[in-house]
């Protein structure tokens, strides 16, 4: 199972303020907020943190239909600036991060060495809908090219739980698909389920 | 109590259409397109407006108009 999770810092910036009072003490762990309190860029690391835990209930959505606001059930270690883990009560998540100054985008996989497909970009569209729209044709292209298809060929749909399914010629393929937009930023990833 | 609630939401809520269309139904992160980031948000003003406090197991629930009343009640009820 794979999920991924992108934040346009800019975004991050003016939507969320991560001092106001009780903001860590609900989405974080003590461990976490020492990570955070301990950085010398707290508000990188808030984001970080965050996309992991984001990315993992991407990746468990995917099998696991019960929906609960509990971020602190993910919990998150670092292994360097870039690799990390997600324990939850029942599953392990491996996390990659790309960090930049305008983003971090976080991939999050049940095994640690699975091959996937991700990337991001920015986005044209202004609209909610219009986002969405660009983002899910720059997926289907990506995955035309490395099935070798037709990219008129796949389709993406969304279950009755709103997880992405990819289907080919309309019959539902096994490929796990994770699709997040956030402010002026769209990503996508893709694979072969296990 | 709703209306109380829907004036919370609303600078967080990203789909106009359906908030015009809310309901006791309606999903704060399907149906409002809430940044799961702002859900927290949404859960500090409402302890706030309320002058309750959310627990996390309250809060892991919190993600319909008809669970965040229903918190808001039970907690009101205990104060």
């Amino acid at each position: 199972m794979i999920g991924n999770d992108i934040v346009d810092l800019q975004v991050a910036k003016k939507e969320s303020n991560w001092q106001r009072r009780g903001f860590l003490e609900k989405l974080f762990t003590g461990e976490e907020q020492e990570l955070i309190t301990s950085s010398n860029d707290p508000f990188q690391m808030v984001w970080l943190l965050w996309t992991m835990k984001e990315s993992a209930w991407k990746a468990q959505q995917q099998k696991e239909k019960k929906r609960l606001y509990a971020p602190k059930k993910y919990r998150c270690s670092l292994f360097n600036k870039s690799r990390g883990q997600v324990l939850t009560d029942s599953e392990v998540y491996f996390t990659t991060s790309e960090v930049n100054a305008y983003a971090i985008h976080t991939l999050a996989t049940t095994a640690p060495d699975i091959r996937t497909n991700f990337q991001y970009f920015e986005v044209q569209g202004s609209s909610c809908d219009s986002i969405s729209t660009e983002v899910r044709s720059a997926l289907l292209m990506a995955m035309a090219s490395e099935m070798e298809v037709p990219a008129d060929s796949l389709e993406l749909r969304k279950d009755k739980d709103q997880i992405p399914q990819l289907y080919l010629n309309k019959e539902l393929l096994n490929t796990a698909v994770s699709v997040s937009h956030h402010g002026d930023l769209a990503a996508f990833c893709f694979q072969e389920k296990d | 109590m709703i209306e109380k609630l829907k004036k919370i939401v609303k600078p967080y809520v990203q789909d106009q259409a359906a908030f015009e269309a809310l309901t006791e139904e309606t999903d704060f992160i399907k149906d409002l397109k809430i940044n799961s980031a702002n859900l927290v948000d949404v859960v500090l003003d409402v302890e706030d407006e309320f002058d309750i406090t959310i627990d996390d197991s309250s809060m892991e629930k919190m993600l319909t108009v008809k669970a965040a009343l229903e918190i808001v009640n039970e907690k009101l009820a205990q104060k």
